[in-house]
C-alpha cells in the first residue's frame, strides 16, 4: 500500500519536451483514472512511474521512497500493457508464475500464489493453455494475474482494456472494480474511455499537452470543471460549447451546457433549431440539431420522446447548469 | 458432411469437372510441370549420372566402360584420409554450431537494434560474408604467413620464433576453423537480427518489470521467442558445413600432408584432380545421402512447426 507521488517531473525527448512540470499525488489505495486526447503524455508518465522511463528532471516517491533511479522491478509496481505483453511460449501458470521464479519465491507459495491468482480472475480451467489458445479477455485476465501474484504496492495500466469488445470491456470493468475492492492497491490506469474512466476512478487526472488541467472526483469534474477543456473533454457526448452571446454575456467567452441539461420543445424556447441526426438509444435519445446563429447542439432527450430528422424544435437550457468560461478558458463563478 | 455425402453420388465425370472447376485441379495440372522438369533437368539426371558414374573407374573421357561395382565405395570406406576429412567435416559442423552460432547470437543481441552505431557495426560484421571465398581464404594465407603475416610479426614481438600455423599438422585446422567462422557468423548474425527485432518490445519491458534481469530476459525471452529463427539457422550451418570447400583451397589445399581436407575438398583432390571422376562420383553420393538423412532427420524432429 503506498502513495505515489511525482514531484516537478519533466521529460524531454531530444528537443521535444512531451511533459514541461508536473507535480501529482495519487493517494494511497485509490483508483486514479489518467485520461486526455491521444498523445498528451499520459503513457510517458505511466512508465516514468514503472521505471520503464527516467525522467529528465524531478522525483518519483513510492510510499515514501524516492524512487526515481531505482530499477522498475524495485519500485514494488506491476504494468499491464494494452498489448498483455504474454510469452507466448509460455502456459498461463508460467507466465502468471515467471516474476515469482524470477525473485526466487519458494515454490509452495508460487502455486498457492498462481492458484489463487487463477481463482479471482476464473482462470483454473485455463493454467496449461498458451496464450495463443485464449481469447482476448482471458489473455487480459492471465496479464492481470502476472501483475497480481507479486503484491505489488501500486498497479499500473495503460489501456489495458481497449483491445476488447465493448461487451467484454464492461465486464471487464466490473472485475477490476472488484479486484480493486478486494486488493486495496493503488492503481493508476491510463484510458480513452469515458465509461472507465468515470466509473471506475476515486480520482481523475485530465491531462492535456503533457500538463495537468484538473484533478478531482468523477462527479466533481462532470460538475464543475475548471476549464474549458476539462468540460469538452468529460462527458458524453461531449458538452456544448455555444459563444457567450447564446445568454446574452458579452464578458463571458464560452457558454458550457451538457446534452443532458437542455430541454426541447416544439413550440417556445430560448433556441430556435432543427434536428439534423436522430440517435435513438433506447433509454435516450441524442439529438444532433443546427440552431440558427448558434451552431450545432447536441441534445440529450428521454428515450419516450420521439423525434426525427428535420423536425424543428426549440431549446431552452435548465438554470444554474451553464458552465461559464473566460479568455484564458478558465471557469467563471456563475452569476446568473 | 453433407457436400461429401453428395459427392460421393455423382459420376466420376461429374466430380473430374467438379474438381476441375474449383480451380485446384487445374493450378496444379498448370503449376506442377515446369517445376517437375526443373527439378529433374538439374537434380535427379545430375544425380542419377553421379551415381552410375560411381560404379566405373573412369577418367571422364569418352563413356564409362569398366564397371567395377562397389570398388570405389570400398576404395573410400579404407581410406585414411577420408577419415581424416570425415573428422574434419564433423568438426566443422561442431564449432558451426558450438562457437559460431553462440558468437553470432551474442553479436545479434548487441547491435539488432536500429541506431546508427548498430547499422555500421552490423555492416562491419557482415563484410565477410560478402567477401568471396577465395579472396577470404587468400587474404587470411597473408595473415597467417610464417615470413610477413600479422601472426609472424605478433609472434616475433613476443619473442617466439616463426610460426607457420598453416603447415602445422596439429594447428592448420584450426586455422581453417577460426577463418570459417570468421567468414559466415555474419549470415547467422544477420538471421539474428531480423528475429530479434520483431520481438515485441512490450515483452521485454515486462520482463523488466517483472523483475528479469538482462541476461535473464535474453534467456526467458528473447531467446525462446527466436527458436524458429535459431532452428533454421542451425539447419544451414550443418549443411554449410558438409560443403566447406571453397575457403579451405586457398589456405592450405588440404594440407599440410592431407591433414586438412573436409569431404568436399577430399572429393576435389582425388576425384577431380586426379581424374577419377568414377571415384569422386562415389564421394559425391556419399555425401548427398549425409546431406539428405541429415536433412529428413533435422526437418522431423526440429522444424515441425511450434506447437505453440
Ligand atoms: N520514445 C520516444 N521518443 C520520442 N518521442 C516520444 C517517445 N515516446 C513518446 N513520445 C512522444 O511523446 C508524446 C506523448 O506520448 P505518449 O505515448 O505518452 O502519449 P499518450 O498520451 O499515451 O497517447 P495515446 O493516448 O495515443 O496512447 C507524443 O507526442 C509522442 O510522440
Ligand atoms: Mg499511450
Amino acid at each position: 500500500m503506498a502513495e505515489v507521488r511525482l514531484n516537478n517531473i519533466t521529460k524531454k525527448f531530444g528537443a521535444v519536451t512531451v511533459i514541461p512540470d508536473m507535480s501529482l499525488t495519487v493517494p494511497d489505495g485509490s483508483f486514479t483514472v489518467l485520461v486526455g486526447p491521444s498523445g498528451c503524455g499520459k503513457s510517458t508518465l505511466l512508465r516514468i512511474i514503472s521505471g520503464l522511463e527516467m525522467p529528465s528532471d524531478g522525483e518519483v516517491m513510492i510510499g515514501g521512497e524516492d524512487v526515481t533511479f531505482a530499477e522498475p522491478s524495485d519500485r514494488g509496481i506491476s504494468m499491464v500493457f494494452q498489448s498483455y505483453a504474454l510469452y507466448p511460449h509460455m502456459t498461463v501458470a508460467q507466465n502468471i508464475d515467471f516474476g515469482l521464479r524470477l525473485a526466487k519465491t519458494p515454490a509452495a507459495e508460487r502455486e498457492a500464489r498462481v492458484a489463487e491468482a487463477a481463482r479471482i480472475l476464473a482462470l483454473e480451467d485455463y493454467l496449461d493453455r498458451k496464450p495463443g489458445q485464449l481469447s482476448g479477455g482471458q489473455r487480459q485476465r492471465v496479464a492481470i494475474g502476472r501483475s497480481i501474484v507479486r503484491q505489488p504496492k501500486v498497479f499500473l495500466f495503460d489501456e489495458p482494456l481497449s483491445n476488447l469488445d465493448a461487451a467484454l470491456r464492461g465486464q471487464m470493468r466490473v472485475e477490476l472494480a472488484q479486484l480493486h475492492q478486494s486488493l486495496d492497491a493503488t492503481m493508476i490506469y491510463v484510458t480513452h474511455d469515458q465509461v472507465e474512466a468515470m466509473t471506475l476512478a476515486d480520482q481523475i487526472v485530465v491531462m492535456n499537452r503533457g500538463r495537468i488541467e484538473q484533478v478531482g472526483a468523477p462527479m466533481d469534474l462532470y460538475d464543475r470543471p475548471m476549464t474549458e477543456f476539462v468540460a469538452g473533454f468529460i462527458g458524453s457526448p461531449k458538452m456544448n460549447l455555444l459563444p457567450g452571446a447564446a445568454i446574452g454575456r458579452g464578458d463571458v467567452k464560452t457558454v458550457g451546457i451538457r446534452p443532458e441539461h437542455l430541454r426541447a420543445d416544439p413550440e417556445t424556447g430560448d433556441w430556435p433549431a432543427t434536428a439534423k441526426v436522430v440517435e435513438t438509444l433506447g433509454a435516450d435519445t441524442v439529438v444532433y440539431a443546427d440552431a440558427e446563429t448558434l451552431g450545432e447542439i447536441t441534445v440529450r432527450l428521454p428515450g419516450k420522446m420521439r423525434l426525427s430528422a428535420g423536425e424543428r424544435l426549440f431549446l431552452s437550457p435548465e438554470p444554474g447548469n451553464l458552465h461559464l468560461f473566460d479568455e484564458d478558458g478558465h471557469r467563471m463563478e456563475q452569476t446568473a | 458432411m453433407a457436400t461429401a455425402a453428395t459427392s460421393r453420388r455423382l459420376p466420376a465425370s461429374e466430380r473430374l469437372r467438379r474438381s476441375l472447376g474449383n480451380g485446384r485441379v487445374s493450378a496444379i495440372l498448370i503449376l506442377l510441370p515446369p517445376a517437375l522438369i526443373l527439378f529433374t533437368l538439374f537434380v535427379i539426371l545430375p544425380l542419377g549420372e553421379s551415381g552410375y558414374y560411381s560404379f566405373f573407374n573412369w577418367n571422364g573421357y569418352g563413356a564409362p566402360s569398366d564397371f567395377v561395382g562397389l570398388e570405389n565405395y570400398e576404395r573410400i570406406a579404407g581410406h585414411s584420409i577420408f577419415h581424416k576429412a570425415v573428422g574434419n567435416t564433423v568438426k566443422i559442423v561442431a564449432v558451426s554450431l558450438l562457437i559460431q552460432m553462440p558468437l553470432a547470437l551474442a553479436l545479434a543481441l548487441l547491435i539488432f537494434r536500429k541506431t546508427p552505431t548498430n547499422a555500421v557495426f552490423r555492416l562491419i560484421f557482415f563484410v565477410p560474408y560478402i567477401l568471396a571465398e577465395v579472396a577470404a581464404g587468400l587474404i587470411w594465407s597473408f595473415v597467417f604467413d610464417g615470413n610477413y603475416g600479422i601472426t609472424a610479426s605478433v609472434a616475433q614481438s613476443l619473442g617466439m620464433d616463426s610460426l607457420f600455423i598453416l603447415a602445422d599438422r596439429d594447428w592448420a585446422f584450426v586455422a581453417v576453423m577460426t577463418v570459417i567462422v570468421w567468414k559466415y557468423f555474419g549470415f547467422h548474425m544477420m538471421i539474428y537480427i531480423a528475429a530479434l527485432q520483431s520481438v515485441p518490445e512490450d515483452l521485454i519491458e515486462s520482463g523488466r518489470i517483472e523483475g528479469a534481469k538482462r541476461l535473464q530476459i535474453v534467456r526467458y525471452v528473447q531467446i525462446p521467442h527466436i527458436k524458429p529463427a535459431i532452428i533454421v539457422s542451425a539447419f544451414f550451418a550443418i549443411i554449410g558445413a558438409l560443403q566447406v570447400f571453397d575457403v579451405i583451397i586457398p589456405l592450405t589445399n588440404g594440407g599440410p600432408s592431407n591433414q586438412t581436407h573436409t569431404i568436399v575438398t577430399y572429393l576435389y583432390t582425388f576425384g577431380l584432380t586426379r581424374l577419377n571422376i568414377g571415384f569422386g562420383s562415389a564421394v559425391g553420393v556419399i555425401l548427398f545421402v549425409a546431406a539428405i538423412t541429415v536433412a529428413v532427420f533435422y526437418q522431423r524432429f526440429f522444424m515441425k512447426g511450434d506447437k505453440a
